[in-house]
């Protein structure tokens, strides 16, 4: 069985190349396979009507207890006769319905294929979960196939619409089948159903959601809407998976667990109830058509409840029925559909008030359609007259077994059975009867469009002889039919055949018979008489509502969440952060009860002034004044940095605030200096009341954090490390070079990034990989110069080569009224002593404050200065690297000793350690790690200086290019370099 | 062997970096770079996967050589070593993406010279965060990715994408900050940052600290995750990017939250109750998750919805909290990363051949990209749990889970789930209408009665007020690269149905390894925590 699906599967693959060698053949040629699967489930027909079963499994995914395994029984004998069968025709048909020059064929009869292999695997399928996949596949298969006309608006809604309904059922199924599986402790359905759980709500609830399913694939009320939809579909679609497959698929698994849970309270009087109200529906509804499509759509929702009235019932004749009827409403509702596909093609039109004679003109397809009809209606001898005789019987007989609810089936069914005939009726009589008034209509209309086509009549002359034949041999069937019916506990030894006698179900089938043919006789009237009955609950319209009410509500509430951007969603995380973090201090027993409220009275100080800048900050009105609000709060730490004790924190932060406040300044050179305010008093209010209780919830928090505190810290311990094995004395420098150099190293990272995005936004155009200088745009200038001597006296007075000069080269760039000499030449005369220092500071760091961090941030104020004094021109004189090279040296440095270590076969970033005395220098020590550090300072130079380049050199030159400046023209040479 | 291969997962990427900041004017040799180290931290990261699943004990690196809890400690297990191994394939096939833009741009300067190194800094962050035995390593590997991905939203620089990338920018700021408040709060009371020390330290304070503490660490992850009510910052943000990068971030930069979490969880605060909270955040993070996405026309701002609605299910299975529940979750996630993944490329080749991420534009796609058309319904029907794709393979698992370990609010969220699955698929079909099956022609305002309701809700003023306006790009050609891209890791979805029994055994037994706390703290400490006597006040900065 496996084996057939993936025979299946592999075909549909490749079904569409086939079809542009083939074209309209290919049908011919993937018949082939649901017939070959149609003879091998016939061949194991001996074994499953011995009362043996046909397995296979392979297991798959265990854990969840799911396997592929299959069964086959009589039941799935049955249905899979009947999928790969009335498949294998249905193609057949489709290769002479179809015209060649039809676009899309390919795909439609790729999906077509996958849908007969998708049916075989869902009616053969053990594991629950399994046969679940096989029918959401259905799902979106019938989907694909409905909108196959994909330019048609109404072909995509009713696609959507059947896949929403289907699957919405379809993953209500899936809750039951989990619970239910869960509760059994297995995936097998034979299993399930032969040793249900003993019975409780859950297993009760589980049960109602898989006929959720079951209901809403097989089109019953209240979602039967979905399949006249459906009928957008190409007619062998309509045949195939709206009459005799998909939608039997909800019948088939009621008949699945009839046997096992038709007991369980609800069971059969949900499905009698909604069987017979689906019938009736469909029926009366079915009598309004003029489109024989629909007509007969409106007939399978009808037949649809009849079955699930039968199959649901839960009595042993009651089941044999049901697989009776099951197999007669296949075969009769296919051919029917494929005639109309046939009427459709010869007359242009399904409208039955305009097809005229057709009969006379058609005769073979007349009687094939009529005997079809015959058979839906119950007519003897055909298989629709013995399964209807025997549904009959069943429910005749429960009722008089004192069941009221075989006599609420028996009276239901009854009237819809009338319906029906007189609904099929009025098909014989639309399709084939000459109507006078449509004779003028038709006359004009062009007639036989198509030539009337033999082969296409193969598959409805096949379907209508098994329909006769299953009169005749009623009593084969029925016993081969029993294998199933047997399963379903309770007494019963009814048979099928095509005589019983005289029996009550004989007189109730005549007067069926005649009231329905009555009915039909006063159409007209009867018409009149619905038109005036209201429609109390259109479900198709309620189905739009709830659609669009979800719709509006996503809408809603998508505009609620999202309306307020930022500030909302800051307002948000930090009210969520308040409200756990306040819950859960509330609920607090155990607050800390000594304080130590400080170590020196100046951290008050410190703190209370630090909080001051802070709420200044928050309130400035001019950016410049912000900054350096933010700033004085850094400053602030580096105070209480040092009184812990940490000079080297202290140290650091220092410089860092500083290179912070130098870069704030740069960028705002290009901000509006005052920060506008749009807020409204109330809306701050709310901010500001957000804000302190962050402050005040993250203060309570850290209160009884610290007080909970019960293990020291590593302090003291890491002191003693640092020393004995990272050789150095200070604590922080080792903590980053070498005991947390793992965090560092990645922190290196992150200053890369950030230095480098900053410095793409502003070079949009291309990041130059070198850094501009002098030489470059000398060339330039000079030619512009000669122009320029004769008006620009400042300009002339320079000589080209005053390189001696100079304190500054980057100087001569600016113009004379930003030039400093005084700071111009300070900044020269400091310039290599700050390099020494820092240089100083990244050796010295491993016992003194200091590292590598602290020295490349002294560096890059260095370099600062230098930009500050001489322009942008000077970086690149300074520094006539790229910061990319800076920054991936650095950071290859870094990432190198970590390889190192490895290479040596110790634990990564394991640092080494020399000692050795040297002429002149003295006692020198020396510790991998102090590479490490070398890449620590010339990541942060390199940070210092793509930011540099990037606010200071690349908005300069942007400003200047804004301003006019002759300077513009650099972009190129920037531009140039960036090749 | 693990003891190389471990912190290789970092380094690697980050020399690739090196290199490719070195080589910026070299845009070719950077590719070779970039490709060069993914695809050797994807061959290391298997590698040791193999490695830990075989052994079945974590992989401890001591950094340094140093003992924990001084030093930083490497902890690779069967968890780790998953997420590690995906998220290599993830961003290995975004970059061969990325790099066919590039090609297909004709335009050697974008992605630019940054685009490498950055983006192999978010790897190396990223699988830092995922091995990361310290609290606090792991910050620093959040803060890789995060500034990283900071770079890279706003990679081009145009006016929609630094907007966009303010509100990310601030957002992940701040959850940073709680996070590290957190971290600082933890240190406070524990005196450790070493993970498998917190897990015995944490349990030995008092119940209501732990919950104090325990809150405080997890708001910072849900927030990296997009918990609701935390994840409105992330449709505003994600969908401006360029698509590989949005890609990337959709797949990866949320489920590290969503490890974060189970770590949270299973490791750190194995005592704290927090199913019930979970389960509702969970219910309500899936259900305003994809009402936002039905409110959605743009197709990257739609799949951004479901991105956040689908991190309700893995919450849900974090929330239930049994083995069978977590191997679900960690089969979910992985499924979920290579599907929003490759649903978010499988856009940018609409953006291409449609010309536009919206399904008011969008039309007749079928017949211009057959191709593109079959990945996007894979993709679709795989995320709204279409069987047999893995979409409803993990929910099965989550759900058999959920049903193994009854409780009220366990079904209530199972509807949830339902309902969210149902509306995924509603969602996703009405594009394949309108993009895929509708004639180009019909393009002109809205069609159906569906699309009717959808243009009487307010969709519009949502993405204008929040600046979707997706600039339409002129760009219409695709390279090789970029559809074999997206069809590698859609064939991955595919293997995860195929080879569903393995891998489902496998997140079971990597979900053995997390559970309970046991297996992680014995295989960092082996003899038991040496623990420091001396009780101090003074911090360590």
């Amino acid at each position: 069985m496996i084996l057939v699906l993936l025979l299946f599967a592999g075909l549909s693959a490749i079904t569409p190349w086939l079809t542009r060698i083939l074209s309209t053949r290919v049908f011919y040629l993937v018949a082939l396979l649901p017939a070959g699967a149609f003879v091998y489930t016939l061949t194991q027909s001996g074994r499953v009507l011995a009362g043996d079963e046909v397995t296979q499994s392979v297991p798959w995914i265990p854990q969840l207890g799911i396997a592929l395994s299959f069964r086959v029984d009589t039941l799935g004998w049955l249905l899979a006769l009947v999928v790969t069968g009335i498949g294998a025709l249905v193609l057949i048909y489709c290769a002479r319905y179809f015209s060649p020059d039809e676009p899309s064929l390919g795909r439609f009869a790729a999906l077509l294929l996958a849908f007969a292999g998708t049916m075989y695997g869902l009616v053969t399928a053990d594991d629950i979960y399994v046969m679940f996949m096989f029918w959401e596949i259905t799902s979106v298969l019938s989907y694909l196939l409905i909108g196959h006309y994909t330019e048609r608006k109404e072909s995509r809604g009713a696609a959507l619409q059947a896949l929403l309904v289907t699957t919405f059922g379809g993953l209500a199924m899936l809750v039951g089948v989990i619970l239910l599986s869960t509760a059994a402790g297995t995936t097998s359905i034979a299993a399930i159903v032969a040793d249900p759980p003993a019975a409780s709500a859950l297993v009760t609830t589980s049960i109602m959601l898989i006929l959720a399913g079951a209901l809403s694939k097989s089109a019953l009320v209240p979602f039967h809407f979905w399949l006249p939809a459906a009928m957008a579909a190409p007619t062998p679609v309509s045949a195939y998976l709206h009459a005799a497959a998909m939608v039997k698929a909800g019948i088939y698994l009621i008949a699945r667990f009839a046997p096992g849970y038709a007991d369980t309270p609800g069971f059969t009087e949900v499905l009698v109830v909604v069987g017979v109200w689906t019938m009736l529906l469909g029926a009366w509804r079915s009598l309004r058509q003029y489109d024989l499509k629909l007509l007969l759509a409106y007939g399978t929702v009808s037949q649809l409840g009849f079955l699930t009235v039968v199959v649901g019932f839960g009595s042993r004749d009651a089941a044999l029925a049901g697989a009776a009827l099951l197999l007669a409403h296949a075969l009769f509702k296919c051919t029917l559909f494929l005639v109309v596909g046939i009427v459709d093609h010869d007359e242009g039109t399904r409208d039955l008030r305009e097809i005229s004679g057709l009969g006379r003109r058609r005769p073979v397809l007349a009687a094939v359609g009529i005997i079809a009809a015959a058979s839906m209606a119950g007519i003897p001898p055909l298989l629709g007259f013995v399964s209807k005789e025997a549904v009959l019987s069943a429910f005749l007989e429960a009722g008089e077994h004192g069941e009221p609810w075989g006599w609420v089936a028996l009276v239901g069914v009854t009237l819809g059975s009338i319906l029906t005939v007189a609904y099929s009726a009025r098909f014989v009589w639309g399709a084939f009867a000459r109507k006078s008034g449509a004779d003028a209509r038709a006359a004009a209309a062009p007639h036989a469009s198509h030539s009337p086509d033999p082969l296409i009549l193969i598959a409805p002359v096949v379907l209508t002889v098994a329909t006769l034949a299953g009169g005749f041999l009623s009593a084969p069937i029925g016993h081969a039919l029993e294998g199933y019916a047997d399963t379903v506990p309770g007494e019963g030894d009814y048979h099928l055949a095509l005589w019983h006698g005289f029996e009550p179900a004989l007189g109730i089938s005549a007067l069926v018979i005649a009231l329905g043919l009555g009915l039909f006789a006063v159409r007209a009237r009867f018409s009149r008489l619905q038109k005036k009955v209201p429609v109390v609950v259109d479900a198709s319209r309620s189905y739009w509502a709830i659609v669009r009410a979800v719709d509006a509500a996503a809408a809603r509430v998508t505009l609620f969440a999202q309306k307020g951007g930022l500030p909302q969603y800051l307002s948000t995380i930090l009210l969520v952060f308040v409200l756990c973090l306040g819950a859960t201090t509330a609920l607090n027993r155990t607050w800390p009860t000594e304080f130590v409220l400080f170590d020196y009275p100046a951290q008050v100080f410190v703190a209370a002034a630090m909080g001051a800048a802070a709420i200044m900050a928050a309130r400035a009105t001019h950016r410049l004044a912000a900054v350096l609000l933010v700033g004085a709060t850094g400053f602030g730490l580096v105070v209480l940095f040092s009184f812990h004790g940490a000079p080297d924190l202290a140290l650091t932060q220092a410089l860092v605030e500083t290179v912070t406040i130098v870069v704030f300044v740069l960028v705002l050179r290009r901000l509006p200096p005052r920060i506008a305010q749009h807020n409204k008093p109330m809306k701050r209010g709310r901010r500001i009341a957000i804000g302190a209780l962050v402050g005040v919830t993250m203060g309570l928090a850290g209160l009884i954090a610290l007080g909970a505190r019960q293990a020291g810290t590593l302090t003291d311990e890491l002191a003693r490390l640092s020393v004995e094995e990272g050789h150095g004395k200070n604590i922080v420098n080792v903590m980053l070079v070498d005991i947390r150099a793992w965090d560092t190293m990645n922190e290196l990272s992150v200053l890369i990034v950030v230095a480098t995005g900053v410095a793409s936004l502003l070079f949009v155009t291309g990041r130059n990989v070198s850094m501009p200088r002098l030489r470059e745009s000398r060339k330039r200038r000079q030619t512009t110069q000669r122009v320029k001597l004769v008006n620009d006296p400042h300009t002339s007075s320079e000589a080209p080569d005053d390189r001696q000069h100079s304190w500054l080269l980057g100087g001569r760039t600016l113009a004379p009224e930003n030039r400093s000499l005084i700071l111009e030449v300070l900044v020269r005369l400091i310039f290599h002593p700050a390099i020494v220092v820092s240089v100083y500071l990244l050796f010295a760091g491993h016992n003194a404050p200091g590292g590598g961090f602290a020295g490349g941030l002294v560096a890059g104020l260095a370099l600062i200065a230098r930009y500050l004094a001489g322009g942008r021109y000077e970086i690149g004189e300074t520094l006539p690297i790229g910061p990319g090279a800076l920054l991936g040296t650095g950071m290859l440095l870094a990432t190198g000793t970590a390889v190192g270590s490895l290479f040596l076969g110790a634990d990564v970033l394991t640092s080494a350690y020399f000692e050795t005395d040297l002429p002149l220098l003295g006692h020198v020590s020396f510790g991998t790690s102090t590479i490490f550090d070398i890449g620590v300072y010339l990541v942060v130079i390199g940070v210092v200086l793509d930011v540099l380049r990037a606010l200071g050199g690349e908005v300069d030159r942007q400003q200047a290019e804004a301003d006019g400046d002759e300077l513009s023209d650099d972009h190129t040479v920037m531009a140039e370099e960036a090749r | 062997m693990s003891d190389i291969l471990v912190p290789l997962l970092v380094i690697i990427p980050l020399v690739g970096a090196a290199i490719t900041l070195i080589l910026g004017r070299h845009p070719r040799l950077q590719i070779l770079i970039s490709v060069l180290a993914l695809t050797a931290v994807t061959a290391a990261a298997a590698v040791l996967l193999a490695i830990v699943d075989s052994t079945g004990k974590p992989a401890v690196v001591k950094v340094g050589g140093w003992e924990p809890p001084f030093g930083i400690v490497l902890v690779v297990d069967r968890l780790s070593a998953i997420m590690v191994v995906v998220s290599a394939l993830v961003l290995l096939g975004v970059l061969v993406f990325a790099v066919g833009q590039g090609y297909a741009d004709r335009d050697r300067d974008t992605p630019v010279s940054i685009f490498h190194p950055t983006y192999l800094i978010l790897s190396a962050g990223l699988f830092d965060a995922f091995i990361a035995g310290d609290l606090f390593n792991m910050y620093v590997g959040f803060e890789m990715l995060l500034a990283a991905s900071y770079v890279l939203l706003t990679l081009g620089g145009t006016g929609s994408r630094i907007r966009a990338g303010v509100t990310y920018v601030v957002v992940s700021l701040v959850s940073s900050l709680l996070f590290l408040g957190a971290i600082a709060l933890i240190y406070g009371a524990t005196g450790t940052v070493t993970m498998a020390l917190l897990s015995d330290r944490i349990r030995e304070l008092p119940l209501d600290v732990q919950m104090i503490l325990c809150a405080a660490l997890l708001i910072g992850f849900a927030v990296k995750a997009a918990v609701f009510p935390l994840s409105f910052w992330l449709p505003d943000s994600y969908p401006t990017a360029p698509a590989p990068v949005t890609a990337v971030f959709a797949g990866l930069l949320t489920k590290v939250g969503v490890y974060a979490i189970i770590r949270t969880d299973k490791l750190l605060f194995f005592d704290v109750p927090l199913q019930v909270p979970l389960l509702i955040v969970g219910g309500l993070t899936m259900l305003i998750g994809i009402l936002g996405a039905l409110a959605q026309a743009d197709v990257k701002r739609l799949l951004s919805f479901t991105l956040v609605s689908h991190i309700g299910y893995m919450i849900f299975g974090v929330a239930i909290g049994t083995e069978l529940a977590s191997g679900a979750t960690i089969y979910y996630i992985v499924h979920h990363i290579l599907v929003q993944t490759a649903l978010f490329l499988v856009v940018g080749l609409i953006e291409r051949k449609g010309g536009s991420t919206s399904i008011t534009q969008l039309g007749g796609l079928l017949k211009a990209a057959p191709f593109v058309a079959v990945l996007f319904f894979i993709g679709a029907l795989n995320l709204g749990g279409i069987p047999p794709f893995s979409g409803f393979l993990g929910k099965v698992g989550l759900f058999e889970a959920g049903a193994a370990s009854p409780n009220p609010l366990v079904y209530v969220m199972i509807g949830a789930g339902i309902v969210t699955s149902l509306l995924t698929l509603y969602a996703l079909m009405r594009v394949w209408n309108m993009a895929f099956w509708r004639p180009k022609k019909d393009v002109e305002g809205y069609e159906s009665p569906l699309i009717e309701s959808l243009q009487e809700g307010p969709t519009g003023s949502v993405g204008t007020m929040t600046g979707t306006a997706t600039a339409t790009d002129t760009e219409t050609r695709t390279s090789p690269l970029m559809i074999g891209a997206a069809t590698g890791l859609m064939a991955l979805t595919l293997g995860l149905t195929i080879f569903a029994g393995p891998l489902f055994d496998l997140a079971q037994r990597a979900a053995g390894n997390v559970s309970t706390p046991e297996p992680y703290i014995d295989s960092v400490f082996p003899e038991g925590a040496l623990v420091p006597v001396s009780v101090d006040e003074g911090g360590v900065g």
